[in-house]
């Protein structure tokens, strides 16, 4: 019943990412060294797979765990560290117990979530700054890990390396499901359970969140802990995927991969809006501009400027898509019959 | 029959001012009950006592026959009182349905997840039973004003509400949403539902209260029922406010010389094709109930907000690229309504907040050194003159001040750029009476001085005690010019209301501007 | 023109509120909020964590560590005052560490003697800026002066860019300090393929130790004394340092840019009504962040001796905050002070000196640092919230 006005700007700024995505995909396509019969070999199947299987480890896991507490208007920068730490003791336990790959990984998930659940705690009980209480954390969590290793590399017994290798059904690599399972739980989670819609609700306005009775602080602390869980889950199926060697520099800057894979994916550092489809997009953009400057052979010093520089239109596109929404919460005295909130479809 | 919400004897002060003054009543089931007065005569406060906002003083309250105390919004909604408030409580970002439900939803299966379905169907019917035909999963920022509202009433009868305040609900509707949001309340009323209706269009409240009450100076001056009244009694019982405000006598006349002159000013939706000039020495007042665009008209002349068209003149010259930087070069000062948010650097010590304008003056040129001692001895020249009552203004932050004297810190900090132009928005909102007093003295010292004053407020008394001319604000639209020879508190409150045809007015001076549109 | 100069006359009959009494604190609790209200409370802290730990583990006063750890503390202390101004504006910049980095390798790169082609023939700037024969102006007299002055300048330029982005387009600072910190700090690296230079001239060399004044205790004997007895006291470092913080000081309390940055830090709506150019002080503000940041790499890169893009690297950017939060620099801004700051970096030197005399492994002394943060953290909330409840009472 109501006319949408279609506005081309608003339509660009929606889908930035979608548009950058496409222009991307094939500019490296047609840029890239082809096959005998002259087909693209950055479009090959093997490749695609291969990046979806990258994004999902590097930035895609942590990157749904970052949604949820981008979606509260927080930040989580410790999940590097985190990765790191959870990972390290469950290597390290791996090792001296024989643990085995499940048991292992049950440890991992359970560090992570700890080291969330820390977070949850400085920030809704100590009411420290989430940026503060994250870039501390940070720090803590390498510092643990690399004392419970010595600073050592740690080599996983060879099972983790099979577990890495692993393929479901024959084909589809072990990240990748996970990858998959993990995205359709975020996306159950935050579309439809109550707890998914009111992070929504605080992440659009706090007060009135709590006006409308609902345990905000309760909200707050759950965020940092699935990112931590996220974080501990990346961490393992990474290290299966480098063929069970965990250095001290294991999952450092992740945490800046996870952010611009959800902003990039229209998650708003503003809080209120985003969803895990966005961020699973932003991933596999991130991993497609590296994975395309390597086939164009481009020095690879330079992959992290590109990132850093594809990173700086997402934040902002965001800024400009805020700007925007401010206009239309704008309040208005005089009846403005002309007025349809009208954002683009 | 016993009332389905009974006050008794409410009171309620702030900082030993009292918003309610012991106010007793009743509604019953099935009843609306409209509540008038002027901005601050307490309705507000009486609301937010009801809807647990704010704590009595003293004084109990009874709903559904029960003792009633809430300590929270959330208390007075799971006993059956729904609030809407004038800035909406919705989620922007979550569906009309998620709206509805967000507190707690009706879920399904092993998952525990939210039953969509069921919200989907209930929310549809909730809809239709406040005539909107919108789908339950659009998302709230994309339906209008009016929509919003609808839906807000559609959430208090979910949760089954059993007494309803709307608190100017009408303001940003358009006619046809208004009258589709009267029919909604005709129905609730037959649905045995209880409104307490807030609004400042009195035929409004006249046309849709079984009760009415006015407020003044937080006291219920009369409730009867609606047939009992006219629009005039409504008016003449919300002047005539009873405070021992004391007026310093007006020591000067204005001349006819323009110092500013506004020329018409719009910007789509705030304000109408405003157009008036200030003249030097004198002292000009905009009256415009809460929500008429008076404070967002003077924060476009000061150029804290941008407008879409229009001009604005100083001394005849033109503010080519408005900002406050310009306006100040422009010798334009601005007291802005809320001292917290714009007014002071609450943190920072007071002689810091006096000199913040004018800092560039006390600067030598090499580095921009501030001459310390001269800023000193100004501030607290200024803080003489002003008869700041403070301890050492170098040391003492400006939030451990009173609100008179931190309003006095804002002043000074204008003064002592020397302007030629005042712009005070609500200037003695929230100070004691004595303060009032000086800050009015202050008005008249500097009008007499040959600057233009242009005061903002909400107390026609004041703007009455203190003005050479009112012009009034309605609906983003200056609506009425009355001259000094003219004041009468109720002529003026009836152009606020809209309550009448436009003010024919001899026109004063060549210059002056024409009063607004006619536009019923 | 409203030039009041007459006081004005109080309302006839009308009292006056009685003006508020300072409160008095005799109590217990009321000392220790004092202390942690006072403006030298890092200091206290300072010494007497000192003292105490100093009892435990005699190294730490020996003089050869005491004057060890003030040159410590010289470089830190310059890239902690521009995070200070950063702070006090309510910003925050990630990306100092970055601008260490690179403004170290710029520098390097314009003065280095000697580049061997077998670490660097694969750079960018190899047979252009880069020869076997050295950097730009290898061998010209004017090498080390213009190589400073273009550190200076390119750290400047990297504020611009980070106060441009954050004004113009109303960008997150922590979002856009961090992209640029991921842009120079990947570019640093580039530009000499992670590699350091080394062979930087000896005048340079000299500005991160150079001594000018030294003490010696005990008696002279000989008429040599053995280097390794003599204490620097005042070197290079100290007096760009020093001398940097005494105009940052001047320039917080003694500038109208000063006081327009507390005025932003404390209420930024309330200075754009009062006529404060907003964007320019907060650009500005930046610019001087990535000065000080460039005076850090110049000492540290003097220091060492080399051109090391990963300065700036690791953890240094907690110390940084860390020394700001701790010296009493608010991270909601409008508060902070240099000499704040300088306490905060004492602070963080002698900590991290009692954890190394310890002997405790790097780890797990970057995961008390990191605790030390979060209590910093506290301490700031603390402190506000003790102030809040003291202008209220």
């Amino acid at each position: 019943m109501n006319k949408r006005r279609f506005n081309f700007v608003q339509f660009l700024l929606n889908n930035s990412t979608v548009f950058l995505f496409i222009i991307i995909f094939i500019l490296f396509g047609l840029s890239s060294p082809r096959t005998e019969a002259g087909f693209p070999r950055f479009w090959s199947p093997e490749n695609m797979m291969n990046i979806i299987k990258q994004a999902a480890v590097f930035a895609g896991i942590i990157g749904v765990g970052m949604t949820f507490v981008l979606l509260t208007a927080g930040i989580d920068l410790s999940v590097g560290s985190n990765m790191y730490l959870s990972v390290v003791v469950a290597g390290l336990l791996m090792r001296s117990s024989g643990l085995e790959i499940v048991p292992a990984l049950l440890v991992s998930l359970l560090v992570g979530t700890l080291f969330g659940a820390l977070n949850a705690f400085a920030i809704v009980r100590l009411k420290i700054i989430p940026f503060m209480t994250t870039l501390a954390t940070l720090v803590i969590g390498r510092g643990l890990g690399t004392a419970f290793t010595s600073s050592q590399q740690i080599d996983f017994p060879e099972r983790m390396n099979a577990f890495g290798q692993t393929m479901v059904l024959g084909v589809i690599p072990m990240p990748i499901v996970v990858f998959v399972l993990v995205v359709i739980a975020a996306w159950f989670i935050l579309a439809r359970t109550q707890f998914g819609r009111q992070v929504y609700a605080v992440g659009n306005d706090i007060e009135a969140a709590k006006k409308a009775g609902i345990n905000t602080d309760r909200t707050l602390a759950m965020v940092y802990i699935i990112s931590g869980f996220c974080a501990g889950l990346a961490g393992f199926i990474l290290a299966s995927q480098l063929g069970g060697r965990v250095d001290r520099s294991f999952g450092e800057t992740r945490e800046f991969d996870a952010i611009a894979a959800a902003v990039l994916g229209g998650t708003s550092l503003f809080g209120g809006a985003g969803n895990v489809f966005g961020t699973v997009l932003g991933a596999v953009l991130i991993q497609m501009v590296g994975t395309g400057l390597q086939f164009n052979l481009v020095n690879l010093y330079l992959q992290p400027m590109v990132r850093a520089f594809i990173i700086f239109l997402a934040i902002f596109f965001d800024s400009l898509r805020e700007a925007n929404l401010k206009k239309m919460k704008r309040r208005f005295i005089r009846p403005l019959e002309v007025h349809r909130a009208d954002a683009g479809d | 029959m016993t009332p389905l919400i009974e006050v008794h004897e409410l009171s309620k002060a702030f900082f030993g001012i009292a918003a309610v003054k012991s106010v007793s009543l009743s509604l019953n089931v099935g009843e609306t009950l409209g509540l008038i007065g002027q901005n601050g005569a307490g309705k507000s406060t009486l609301m937010n006592l009801i809807g647990g906002v704010v704590h009595p003083d003293t004084g109990t309250m009874r709903f559904k026959d029960a003792p009633y105390a809430p300590h929270t919004p959330s208390d007075a909604q799971t006993a059956g009182i729904a609030f809407i408030h004038q800035e909406l409580n919705l989620f922007t970002n979550l569906s009309i349905a998620e709206n509805i439900f967000i507190s707690q939803f009706p879920r399904k299966g092993l998952l525990r997840s939210i039953d969509r379905g069921a919200i989907r169907q209930q929310t549809r019917d909730l809809l239709a039973s406040v005539g909107l035909d919108l789908d339950p999963d659009i998302q709230v920022d994309r339906i209008s004003p009016g929509e919003r509202q609808l839906v807000e009433i559609a959430k208090a009868l979910y949760q089954d509400a059993a007494l309803i305040i709307l608190d100017e609900p009408t303001t940003s509707l358009t006619a046809r949403e208004t009258e589709r949001l009267f029919t909604i309340m005709g129905q609730l009323r037959s649905g045995g539902k209880a409104l307490i209706y807030i609004s400042h269009i009195l035929h409004d409240v006249h046309h849709l209260s079984d009760h009415i009450a006015v407020m003044r100076d937080g006291a219920l001056v009369a409730h009867d029922p609606a047939a009992n009244f006219s629009v005039n009694r409504m008016i003449s019982l919300m002047v005539g406010r009873s405070i021992e405000q004391l007026y310093p006598p007006r020591t000067s006349t204005p001349t006819t010389d323009v110092a500013l002159s506004v020329k018409n000013v719009t910007t789509a939706g705030i304000v109408e094709n405003i157009s008036f000039d200030l003249h030097r020495g004198e002292v000009l007042g905009l009256f415009g109930l809460m929500g008429s665009g008076r404070t967002e008209l003077a924060r476009m002349i000061f150029g804290a907000d941008a407008y879409d068209s229009g001009t604005i003149l100083v001394e005849g010259e033109p503010i080519k690229k408005p900002s406050p930087r310009a306006s100040i070069r422009s010798k334009i000062a601005f007291v802005t309504e809320n001292r917290r948010e714009e007014g002071l650097l609450m943190g920072i010590d007071i002689a810091n907040n006096i000199s913040l304008v004018s800092l560039p003056d006390f600067a030598r040129t090499l580095f921009d050194v501030v001459n310390q001692s001269e800023m000193l001895d100004s501030a607290r020249a200024m803080a003489n003159v002003l008869q700041l009552k403070s301890g050492d203004i170098a040391e003492q932050p400006a939030k451990a001040l009173s609100g008179g004297n931190q309003q006095k810190v804002v002043i000074a900090k204008w003064l002592l750029s020397r302007p030629s132009i005042f712009i005070m928005d609500e200037p003695t909102r929230g100070i004691d009476v004595g303060a009032k007093y000086e800050i009015y003295s202050i008005i008249d010292r500097l009008a007499a001085e040959g600057s233009g004053v242009l005061i903002i407020s909400s107390e026609l008394e004041e703007l009455i005690g203190m003005c050479d001319r009112i012009l009034v604000m309605s609906r983003g639209e200056l609506y009425g010019e009355f001259p000094r020879a003219e004041f009468h508190e109720e002529r003026v409150l009836r152009a606020a209301f809209r309550e009448q045809d436009l003010p024919v007015l001899p026109v004063q001076e060549p210059s002056s501007a024409p009063a607004g549109k006619e536009e019923v | 023109m409203a030039t009041l100069r007459e006081p004005i006359t109080p309302a006839p009959g009308l009292t006056r509120p009685e003006l508020r009494k300072p409160r008095t604190n005799a109590s217990i609790s009321g000392w220790i909020r004092r202390f942690l209200l006072s403006n030298n409370f890092v200091l206290y802290l300072t010494l007497i964590f000192f003292v105490v730990a100093a009892i435990f583990l005699p190294s730490l006063r020996t003089p050869g560590n005491i004057s060890n750890q003030l040159q410590n503390m010289y470089p830190l202390l310059a890239v902690a005052i521009g995070q200070t101004f950063v702070l006090i504006l309510g910003g925050i910049d990630l990306s100092v560490g970055a601008t260490m980095g690179l403004t170290s390798v710029i520098g390097a790169v314009v003065m280095a003697q000697t580049l061997d082609p077998t670490f660097f023939d694969k750079s960018p700037l190899w047979g252009t800026l880069m020869r076997p024969e050295g950097g730009l102006l290898a061998g010209s007299d004017l090498a080390v002066p213009i190589g400073v002055l273009v550190m200076l300048v390119a750290g400047t330029c990297i504020g611009w860019l980070n106060g441009f982005a954050i004004t113009r387009f109303n960008l997150a600072p922590f979002m856009v300090t961090l992209v640029t910190s991921t842009f120079f700090g990947a570019f640093a690296l580039w530009l000499t393929q992670s590699r350091n230079i080394s062979g930087l001239p000896e005048a340079f060399v000299n500005l991160g130790k150079g001594d000018l004044i030294s003490i010696y205790f005990g008696a002279k004997l000989t008429s040599d004394i053995a280097r390794r007895e003599i204490y620097s006291l005042i070197t290079y470092p100290f007096i760009i340092a020093v001398g940097l913080a005494i105009s940052a000081q001047f320039i917080l309390s003694r500038t109208v840019f000063g006081r327009r940055m507390f005025s932003i830090g404390t209420n930024r709506r309330a200075s754009e009504i009062s006529g404060v150019p907003n964007r320019s002080v907060i650009t500005r503000v930046y610019m001087f962040s990535g000065f000080c940041a460039a005076v850090a790499s110049i000492l540290y890169s003097a220091r060492l001796a080399i051109g090391q893009p990963s300065l700036g690297g690791g953890n240094l950017l907690l110390d940084i905050i860390g020394a700001a939060v701790i010296g009493g620099t608010s991270l909601f801004g409008g508060k902070g002070s240099v000499r704040g700051t300088f306490f905060g970096v004492a602070f963080f030197v002698l900590l991290l000196n009692i954890l190394n005399a310890m002997q405790l492994s790097p780890f797990v002394i970057d995961a008390v640092k990191g605790l030390f943060i979060l209590v910093a953290a506290l301490l700031d909330i603390t402190r506000t919230r003790l102030l809040n409840r003291e202008v209220r009472a």
